[in-house]
């Protein structure tokens, strides 16, 4: 992989151009569905935003692969990544943010969040879910974008 | 590129060697560079997403969503579009010579532009089109714009990219080692 990515500089670009989409498709469809659930745009009836969830769930796949791709492909190695707590702090998030998911579906949230009519509120829990979901996105795209700056990171942290 | 001589070219330096830029530039402080890019990425997200949410319903996806309800989201691609139009000229100032060199810069520049014409022209010819938009329907209108709302984003979002790869974006015009 390292071999075929140093290669070719066109695979590191266009792998960010798949993970930018990732993430377009992921806050775009995530971030209005938790948006919708805390009380905005509350004329569109919460389950009719479902079938934009599976668009969601392929940008994070597409971001999975390219993601494994920017990870195995690093002329530095991997290390430059799996060594980087603005990297490792990325990934706790994505898994906060399944995580997340889970209890939202798990809990029988999902299943009452689906059934508010247009107007109606959606239950206090959920907006709970909905808040951290989107504090969590913030945080993985932050922390996605500071990985070059890890000092910056360090320092304001007095690491 | 011709823009970055002359009168342009003074302009570019009076910004660049803005105390503002200078701090976005070269602080070592999260609040720099860090933060400010962290807001484009976002921003990117939310102009990007939100519009193809709306193009996706206006070509058939999630159909339950009313249409009158989906004009609503504009309010969201107003706010992605100001983090970004801030966060872009901070990072614009911190380096604009070099971005004022690159095609990749100029071309994504037009896209956005288009791109906020053709919501703006969806808003106007499209749902303001109020038997449509109550009746459920979306006219042909509707459709095309949407395609090529999201033409231009795509576009838009692979140009900015792009600018992130000055040497290859050269090596494909031929043009002479002007990068980074």
């Amino acid at each position: 992989m390292q071999a075929f990515v140093n290669a070719h500089d066109w695979v590191w670009a266009v792998c960010q151009i798949i993970h930018f989409v990732g993430l377009s498709l992921i806050v775009g469809i995530v971030g209005t569905l938790d948006l919708r659930i805390l009380g905005l745009f509350k004329s569109i009836p919460i389950a009719a935003l479902r079938p934009l969830v599976p668009w969601a769930f392929v940008g994070f796949i597409g971001n999975l692969l390219t993601g494994i791709v920017f990870v195995t492909g690093k002329l530095q190695g991997p290390g430059y990544y799996t060594d980087n707590l603005s990297f490792r702090l990325k990934m706790l998030f994505v898994l906060l943010a399944f995580a997340n998911l889970l209890i939202f579906q798990i809990s029988g949230l999902e299943v009452r969040v689906y059934a508010t009519p247009a107007g109606g509120t959606a239950p206090a829990a959920a907006k709970l879910v909905s808040v951290f979901s989107l504090v969590a996105w913030v945080l993985v795209i932050f922390f996605g974008r500071i990985m070059q700056y890890n000092d910056s990171l360090l320092m304001f942290l007095g690491l | 590129m011709g823009l970055n001589q002359g009168v342009l070219a003074a302009v570019f330096d009076y910004l660049q060697d803005l105390g503002l830029a200078n701090w976005v530039r070269s602080s070592p402080s999260l609040f720099a560079y860090p933060a400010v890019l962290t807001g484009h990425a976002l921003g990117l997200a939310i102009v990007v997403g939100i519009n193809t949410l709306i193009a996706l319903r206006l070509l058939g996806v999630a159909q339950a969503i009313p249409l009158a309800a989906l004009r609503r989201l504009y309010g969201m691609v107003w706010i992605g579009f100001l983090i970004n139009l801030m966060s872009g000229l901070l990072l614009f100032i911190a380096e604009a010579h070099t971005m004022a060199g690159m095609v990749a810069f100029w071309g994504k520049m037009t896209f956005v532009a288009l791109g906020m014409i053709v919501a703006e022209l969806l808003k106007r010819f499209y749902f303001a089109d109020v038997a449509s938009v109550e009746a459920g329907v979306v006219t042909s209108v509707g459709r095309n714009l949407a395609i090529i709302s999201l033409a231009c984003w795509y576009i838009a979002l692979i140009l900015g990219r792009l600018t992130a790869y000055p040497d290859m974006v050269n090596g494909w015009l031929h043009l002479s080692g002007r990068g980074s």
